[in-house]
């Protein structure tokens, strides 16, 4: 299927994983700390000038402000950057690639790395930089291809278009996993299809990363082998180790169905968040105590301070570090002061904020910005400018640091890193992915820690069941046939209503486009098509961007329209939901003042009727 | 011929709850399960297995009995060389449901003629105390539908089932056969050069 592809150029430039440990004294070149570079036919002496001059200045520029970098502005360019002890990740994008999916594809990328190869310190002890260059490049490319652009936007789920098949079969889906499940060796399971998910047990970021191993098994074996026999067990089934982190773990184990006994250590049980998984399946109906957090902590109204401040309070210090210290509630709805939308909290009620959290703040906004306009950081331009003018990489920018939200963690909400309330509390905004800790600047050591467990998959032609399950049911002949033969006969029959429910042709778009991004099950729908689109399919793309970024960087952001000439996008969020409309055709009558008449205020009622029937309510 | 190992088709139709997926389950697994869900649409297992020296795999469709669900499951019966109708012994509604189940497979597997269909009858459970469909009239009703051949079995305690299934096999092997001796005489072989045609031309 040809989809709207995003242009290379458009999607990741650079990327790099470099080991600040192998360069240590004066005469060590600056190769033997690449441990990976992409594109990988850049020369050697390319590669060491960007490595070089990227870390050295984040280097600096963390040790001046005890904080790690978070991204770094060029001219044309722009990199997300991640450091963890002597490593250094950078993921370089153009300049319209929203920073929020930049910093996401980085975060993304790294944790598929360690889900499948443990941390990355003993992963480059045990193999060689070769085997993990492989590795490398391919999460690199399963996390570009595929997908549409306003997937990496947002980078969710690739879910099968549930628009075409018979709901009955999503819940055939659900129903397999779920006796899985009856094993209880069995953590939780996923349905996919064609590299496509039907159903799933696991919260998105979990899914992502157990798809990826799908889909390389489903290219490396694409030639179905005819009937699948019930004999071999071996020919369809395979196991490998993963790793999951521990929160990761608590997760599953503290949401598996009847499994009370079996969760381990759950102490802040009742403050955990609640799962973000797809509740496809009836097992992971929400509870009641996961309503209960809902309500109390959810941050559907910015005004609910005490939702937002508690993790303040029942946190430990380390961790506060990934908590923007924007106070929704004084947080301005333009951006064009941005010093003063920092520094509002401070006077605005953040008082039990220690020191170093005012200087760990300041640099998440750190950039290097090309044009030197925003100099709202007056007090660091000093010392910034020389930096960045060092880092000359072809451009020579004149570095000024500047508190461009969208170069921190704007798709940070308050708290939601590692903390319970903070995440049940910001769901809304970015949870799931960001969950676990793998992109906390600095992660206690439990986040950092991984479990191996096994992911187990069968194969049936174009369906993988992939289930999550506890190391030593490999080992466990009985649970492994039980499983097997428990859900082979469902497979098949799932598999041959996928494969006979073949996606007719997209039916006509009708006079408007339409994007809707669920949040907590972090799934798309749209009917942009995949087909090479036209004009407004491309500037509703690109406005569609625009308004994401700007609402991960506002909280209080809800509703907005932006607009050109011929044409206006309407987006309206939620705690749960975000949703960008526009329609075609129609005269625009815009007077370049805001004026009752203009088509654009007809936009939000247009949108609420038109997407009903897509199932999208906005009431 | 008889080392070719050829692919047949059997569908379990019938009222939902009498126990179609307990039914496969224990002739391919060997397993019964008190625990199993309806069925949603359909599903399949094959077994490989050898009836009178022909090795067979034997793909079995089990298929959702709930009206709910007809139009997920009637897809899938085309195709079908044999077809077991099942129903409960100690359900005579499903018993009396047969017929219905019949005229639906016939209309969406879109068979050619019916009454050459190689059909069997399952009277399922009769390890339960209670029957209300006894022998006599299910012998009865296949005696008057065609004379299908009727087995009584139970997927709980294994009665029967693979005796059922295996005379399926043969039914569908016999149908073969016959239909073998028949294509010589039914068919025009293209390899031979009319002689009419050359001279006709020149």
């Amino acid at each position: 299927m040809a989809e709207l592809m995003m242009p290379d150029s458009r999607r990741c430039t650079y990327f790099f994983l470099y080991d600040g440990s192998k360069v240590q004294g004066e005469g060590d070149p600056t190769r033997e700390g690449i441990c990976y570079f992409y594109p990988e036919k850049t020369p050697i002496d390319k590669q060491e000038l960007l490595c070089g001059q990227l870390a050295g200045v984040s280097r600096c520029v963390s040790e001046l402000s005890s904080s790690p970098v978070r991204v770094l502005r060029l001219r044309h360019s722009k990199f997300a950057i991640k450091m963890e002890e002597d490593f250094f990740w950078a993921l370089g994008c153009s300049a319209d690639f929203p920073t929020v999916s930049m910093c996401d594809l980085l975060d993304q990328l790294i944790s598929l790395f360690c889900f499948y190869n443990g941390p990355v310190r003993q992963s480059y002890q045990e193999n060689s930089r070769e085997t993990l260059a492989l590795h490398w490049s391919r999460y690199l490319l399963y996390l570009q291809t595929g997908s549409t652009e306003l997937h990496h936007i947002f980078s969710c789920l690739r879910t099968i278009d549930s628009t075409h098949i018979d709901p009955l079969l999503l819940l055939k889906a659900a129903l397999i996993l779920q006796a899985c499940q009856r094993c209880p060796l069995v953590l939780a399971g996923c349905i996919l299809f064609r590299g496509r998910v039907v159903s799933t047990q696991m919260p998105p970021d979990l899914t992502v990363k157990v798809m990826a191993h799908e889909t390389q098994t489903y290219n490396k074996d694409k030639k179905p082998n005819g009937v699948s026999s019930s004999a071999p067990l071996s020919r369809a089934v395979t196991s490998t180790t993963v790793h999951l982190t521990l929160s990761e773990l608590q997760d599953l184990r503290s949401t598996t169905v009847d499994r009370e006994s079996r969760s381990h250590s759950t102490p802040s049980k009742d403050n955990r968040p609640q799962r973000t998984c797809l509740s496809r399946t009836l097992s992971d109906t929400p509870s009641t105590d996961s309503h209960t957090d809902l309500e109390t902590d959810s941050p559907d109204t910015p005004l609910k301070l005490d939702g937002l401040l508690s993790p303040v309070l029942s946190r430990g210090a380390e961790q506060s570090a990934a908590r923007p210290t924007v106070n929704p509630l004084l947080f301005q709805f333009s951006e064009s002061s941005p010093s003063t939308n920092r520094k509002g909290p401070r006077s605005g009620g953040n008082e039990e904020e220690d020191e170093d959290d005012s200087v760990l703040e300041k640099s998440y906004y750190y950039s290097f910005h090309s044009h030197g306009g925003n100099t709202s950081q007056a007090d660091l331009q000093g010392e910034a400018s020389p930096l960045a003018e060092a880092s000359a990489l072809e451009n020579e920018p004149s570095a000024t640091p500047m508190s461009d939200r969208r170069s921190g963690p704007g798709c940070w909400t308050p708290g939601q890193e590692g903390s319970p309330e903070g995440r049940a509390a910001s769901r809304g905004s970015r949870d799931g992915r960001n969950s676990g800790g793998a992109s906390l600047p600095r992660v206690g050591d439990k986040d950092r820690a991984v479990v191996p467990m096994t992911l187990y998959q069968h194969r049936v032609k174009g369906l993988v069941l992939a289930l999550l399950v506890e190391p030593h049911f490999q080992r466990d002949t009985e649970a492994m046939e039980e499983v097997y033969h428990s859900s082979l006969a469902s497979l098949n029959g799932l598999e041959a209503h996928l494969r006979t429910m073949a996606p007719g042709p997209p039916g006509p778009q009708g006079p408007y486009i339409f994007a809707h991004y669920d949040c907590i099950q972090n799934t798309l729908t749209t009917n942009v098509s995949g087909r090479a689109g036209g004009d407004q399919d491309h500037s509703f793309v690109r406005a569609t961007s625009l308004l994401h970024s700007h609402f991960c960087n506002s909280e209080a952001l809800q509703e907005a329209i932006i607009r050109s000439a011929r044409t206006a996008v309407y987006a309206t969020r939620s705690v749960a939901q975000e949703t960008y409309f526009l329609q075609h055709g129609g005269v625009v009558r815009n007077s370049g003042v805001p004026n009752h008449q203009d088509t654009a205020f007809s936009l939000p009622s247009k949108a609420r009727h038109r997407l009903l029937k897509h199932g999208v309510s906005l009431l | 011929m008889s080392a070719k190992t050829s692919l047949l088709k059997v569908i379990l139709l019938g009222d939902g709850g009498v126990g179609k997926s307990s039914l496969m389950n224990r002739y391919v697994t060997n397993k019964f399960d008190t625990h199993l869900f309806h069925t949603i649409g359909v599903e399949f297992l094959n077994k490989d297995l050898e009836v009178d020296g022909h090795m067979v795999t034997l793909q079995i469709w089990d298929t959702a009995g709930q009206e709910r669900f007809r139009s997920l499951r009637t897809p899938f019966y085309r195709g079908s060389d044999c077809c077991l109708l099942t129903f409960s012994v100690d359900d005579s509604q499903s018993f009396l449901n047969m017929g219905n189940w019949k005229k639906e497979f016939i209309y969406y597997a879109d068979v050619k003629e019916p009454e050459k269909f190689p059909f069997v009858v399952l009277g399922n459970k009769v390890d339960v105390t209670e029957r209300q469909v006894s022998t006599e009239d299910a012998r009865q009703w296949c005696q008057e539908n065609g004379n299908y051949p009727y087995y009584e079995t139970s997927a709980k305690d294994a009665t029967n089932v693979a005796v059922a299934f295996e005379e399926a096999v043969r039914r569908v092997l016999a149908m073969e056969e016959r239909t073998d001796h028949l294509i010589p005489t039914d068919t025009v072989n293209l390899h031979r050069k009319p002689r009419s045609a050359t001279s006709c031309c020149s």
